[in-house]
């Protein structure tokens, strides 16, 4: 592991962060949390800059439409922080509060679910679910983009030599919308088998939108597009969201390990999606 | 490659290889209380103290312990002057083989250090990342317990000292 390893970077700013990431001379990487340092499989990193001392990439605020966390903020504080309230407030902290334990919810951050993404990551389909935008940096300039396009292209290739995540915004959505997460694991520490966030934001009785974002039973984060668009338009009744529950265990590709059967997986997604989006109908309606 | 650090309020200075463990670096600067269990953050008896926040020793890269603030179970007290919650630990029986008990010491202290007045479930909840092969999980809940309400009485004694 990080066999070519000569040394570390400690920048205090982001723009000093950019700055020791694009040095130019040595192949260089990001480290926040760094839990996933010990399965990384690229030994040609000759320096790692660490982000977890830069203070400016870890915080919970928000602005009349966004909740803004910062890149390095640690999941522990979104699981714990009285901040965030309402239906996003409520997934990030049901989906933060559901990541490994104490110790590794310490380490963890809410970027770095998002700039090295794995099959097991909680957080990039509570990102999905509620539209987020991500917030990159690179020096000064910044960009803002749809979090599905990282997600897409991959952090590694989407960032640019010298560029971080810097922030996730997460739109705040109001009365007529409900979210739920749901996760399935051997133990609380275990990697997840199945991790859904669902949203529902209803207008009038029918639903406006329908999210619902998976990961773990398939090799990455992905929505369940067709599903959604059964429930688009439509009134929630109890067969539509079983309908849609049904569609969205047909459209995936399901992974599968010694944990559970591709089988046994499906069949269990199935009831959990749709037990999700009935919990965010409940919560729309309140 | 240097590292400097403070471990339990003092100064070092190691030299350390740069893809070192945290743990490996601790255990070899003396702190044998930080001890290997998995060595893949699933069972929390490596935990230590960074910056006030308790997290696995055995994933984290002694790299980035620099200039930051690290706590052992070695800073928290000794046999003959032990901390709140080892001599709550000893007196609840919370412990036997003793291998978890450095990871689930500074776990609680951190969970004291936010919230002096826990509830079981409290507890629960900051001690999901330790993992107890032997004693199990209902005495050293009992324990924290103890220890908070310990060292609430400790705090308006003293109080009541001023």
């Amino acid at each position: 592991m990080l066999k070519k390893l000569t040394r570390f970077y400690h920048p205090k700013t982001i723009e000093e962060a950019c700055l020791n990431l694009g040095n130019g001379e040595l192949k260089t990487a990001i480290i926040a949390g760094g839990t996933s340092e010990v399965l990384r499989q690229d030994n040609s990193i000759e320096a790692l800059v660490d982000i977890s001392n830069v203070k400016e990439l870890s915080y919970i605020s928000k602005d009349s439409v966004f909740y803004r966390i910062g890149a390095g903020t640690p999941v522990q504080d979104i699981y714990k922080t009285p901040a965030l309230t309402g239906p996003s407030g409520n997934l990030l902290k049901a989906a933060a509060g559901k990541i490994g334990s104490t110790l590794l919810r310490n380490s963890i951050t809410a970027g770095g679910n998002l700039a090295a993404m794995f099959p097991w990551s909680d957080l990039p389909v509570v990102y999905m679910a509620l539209d987020a935008e991500v917030v990159c940096r690179k020096g000064k300039p910044k960009r803002t983009v749809p979090v599905q396009t990282i997600i897409d292209k991959k952090a590694s290739q989407f960032l640019s030599a010298a560029e971080i995540i810097a922030e996730i915004a997460i739109p705040m959505y109001g009365k007529g919308t409900g979210t739920a997460f749901a996760k399935l694991a051997k133990t609380a520490n275990d990697y997840s088998m199945i991790t859904i966030a669902t949203r529902l934001t209803t207008r009038s009785g029918k639903v406006d939108q329908a999210r619902i974002a998976v990961n773990a039973i398939t090799a990455g984060p992905v929505r369940c597009i067709e599903a959604e668009k059964l429930l688009e338009g439509q009134k929630p009744t109890a067969e539509l969201i079983a309908a849609a529950a049904k569609k969205a265990a047909d459209s995936i590709t399901i992974r599968k390990d010694f944990r559970a059967s591709r089988e046994y997986r499906k069949e269990v997604f199935e009831v959990m999606v749709r037990r999700a989006l009935t919990e965010a109908h409940e919560k729309a309606g309140k | 490659m240097k590292l400097n650090t403070r471990i339990n309020g003092k100064e070092y200075c190691l030299e350390i290889k740069p893809n070192a463990m945290l743990i490996d670096v601790l255990r070899q600067a003396g702190f044998k209380g930080v001890k290997f269990g998995c060595g893949e953050g699933s069972c929390g008896a490596c935990a230590v103290m960074i910056n006030g926040r308790p997290r696995n020793s055995c994933i984290t890269l002694a790299g980035a312990a620099e200039g930051v603030e690290i706590l052992t179970v070695e800073g928290l007290g000794n046999p003959e002057k032990p901390h709140v919650l080892q001599q709550a630990f000893v007196d609840s029986g919370s412990t036997q083989c003793g291998y978890c008990n450095p990871g689930s010491l500074i776990a609680a202290k951190a969970l004291l250090d936010s919230n002096p007045n826990p509830t079981a479930e409290d507890v629960k909840d900051a001690l999901d990342g330790n993992l107890c092969r032997c004693t199990g999980y209902v005495k050293r809940i009992d324990a924290v317990l103890q220890a908070a309400e310990a060292s609430k009485k400790t705090r308006k004694s003293t109080r009541g000292k001023k």
